[in-house]
């Protein structure tokens, strides 16, 4: 068996290096948009919830939060299928690891506003309070304050992300969205090739135990507290 | 700082209120209330839990806005600033807190160095004022060191530091030494005295500790339900004879919320045993 599943190895090598450059790159893809447009966003519903400094923009406050709420709620299988019309302007095409990276750019982006609003809640209020009376603008308490002080919470959120998107990722293989996941059902799952899928799994765990590790390295570090 | 005459006050409250209702349904905050604190002047509020002392400071840098009347520093009225110019008025007015609320992720220099980044002043006035500030609180070797590892009087320290270091005509302090131990409640009180001192900032410091304000203080405002009741003058660490001030004293040895006439319950369990220490250090 071990023999075998070296020979499996070196014989989907090809295979198994583009399927990893794929994950990568839907990963990258939906890390960047998310941590751009989700971080905003994430940082604009905690600004206006309840005693904080844009308290008075309560109605955007609700719409977001809901609007977070609706996407989150959607199986990403189905979110999948369900705007593919949307991937196919965008992306030109529903097929493939670019196509793919729209509904894991959406998903991530709603996810991630949730974490980092739910993260910027760990800094003391009076901190921020300390801020404003020193006379801080909105953007410079962002800047000066939240993303310093929860820097740690931040980076913690970000490894949460990329390990969930991973795994999203894979799900992605089933409309041919390319990747490990893809490998894993067009050879593991659809031919019976055990020794592949178990290429594959020991893969996405290497792949995720370095990600944790990582990010939880970075964030004892970025600690002072 | 220098266009404002001597004789306009450092701080004039007119018919400031602000209400509130607490959890239980009664009403909180500060009932029409006056008050005017000249230029130079270190003026204590005192009061039992509950007064309003907290919120009449607060409304000082209208962190709490005003339900009505008009708040004026250094004769600029703050009711009437844009949004961004109230920013401008609040980088000339200090305030420090009970519990520090310095950045943990920060050294203490920049902590101190934050309202200078914050009002946009250059790298190089922002170093030298934070070396100047952390020197007058003694605290100049500790500059690269994270609060984390300092002691409560030291951070109290770094965030009187930070709050001189933009140059504030006027200093808030809410309740600055009521998360010290006594002896540390003294030596930081020098700090303020001194910061008065030499660099003529008016400070309008809230506390329930008699001690406090008795040793700072040159004036003192008597709060009870919302409103100034009392104004004293207080020379010498003398409280005037006859005063409601001299009579809590009397009363109770100390003004807390151990001491308090109507304690809720949760008030009346928490033990002052350091008012009594403080008492007896100044016999």
């Amino acid at each position: 068996m071990p023999e075998n599943l070296l020979d499996t190895l070196i014989e989907l090598q090809p295979e198994i290096l583009k399927a990893t450059g794929e994950t990568l790159l839907m990963l990258a893809i939906c890390l960047s948009v998310a941590l751009v447009l989700g971080g905003a966003l994430g940082i604009l519903v905690f600004l206006t919830s309840r005693g904080q400094s844009l308290e008075r923009f309560r109605g955007f406050n609700l719409v977001t939060n809901g609007v977070i709420n609706v996407v989150r709620s959607f199986p990403f299988i189905i979110l999948l299928v369900a705007i593919s019309p949307f991937t196919r302007v965008i992306a030109g095409t529903s097929i493939g690891p670019l196509a793919a990276s729209v509904p894991l750019s959406i998903a991530a982006t709603f996810y991630f506003a949730r974490l980092i609003e739910q993260t910027l809640r760990d800094v003391p209020r009076g901190v921020i309070e300390a801020a404003e009376a020193m006379g801080a603008s909105p953007l410079q308490i962002v800047r000066h304050v939240l993303l310093v002080e929860a820097r740690s919470g931040l980076v913690l959120a970000i490894t949460v992300l990329a390990v969930s998107f991973l795994s999203y990722s894979a799900v992605a293989g089933v409309v041919g969205g390319g990747g490990i996941g893809d490998l894993a059902i067009r050879y593991g799952y659809y031919r019976f090739q055990t020794d592949v899928m178990v290429i594959t799994i020991v893969l996405l765990i290497a792949l995720v135990q370095s990600v944790q590790f990582a990010g939880q390295w970075l964030a004892r570090r970025m600690d002072k507290r | 700082m220098s266009a404002t005459p001597a004789s306009t006050p450092a701080i004039a409250l007119k018919g400031v209120s602000r209400r509130f209702t607490d959890p239980g349904g009664g009403e909180v905050g500060v009932r029409t209330t006056d008050l005017v604190v000249p230029q130079g002047e270190i003026h204590g509020i005192i009061g039992f839990s509950g007064a309003g002392k907290s919120t009449l400071l607060r409304l000082v840098n209208l962190l709490e806005r005003p339900d009505a009347g008009e708040v004026i520093v250094h004769g600029q009225n703050l009711t009437r600033l844009s949004a961004s110019g109230l920013r401008q008025a609040r980088h000339r007015i200090g305030m420090i807190f009970q519990h520090f609320n310095l950045l943990h992720n920060q050294t203490v220099a920049e902590n101190v160095a934050l309202p200078m980044r914050i009002a946009g002043a250059s790298a190089d006035h922002i170093k030298k004022r934070v070396a100047t500030c952390l020197d007058f609180v003694g605290l100049a070797e500790k500059a690269d060191v994270y609060p984390g590892r300092l002691s409560g009087g030291q951070k109290q320290r770094v965030a009187i530091a930070r709050a001189l270091a933009p140059e504030p005509h006027v200093l808030l302090a809410d309740e600055p030494t009521s998360a010290l131990d006594p002896r540390t409640t003294l030596d930081l009180l020098d700090v303020l005295a001194d910061a008065n001192r030499q660099f003529g900032v008016t400070i309008l410091l809230v506390s329930h500790e008699m001690e406090v304000v008795r040793r700072l203080c040159h004036r003192v405002s008597v709060m009870e339900g919302g409103r100034i009741v009392e104004q004293l003058d207080i020379a010498n660490g003398a409280i005037p004879e006859g005063s409601l001030l001299a009579s809590w004293l009397a009363d109770f040895g100390a003004v807390g919320p151990a001491a308090s006439p109507s304690p809720t319950q949760s008030e009346a369990t928490a033990p002052a045993p350091h008012h009594f220490a403080l008492e007896a250090a100044h016999a």
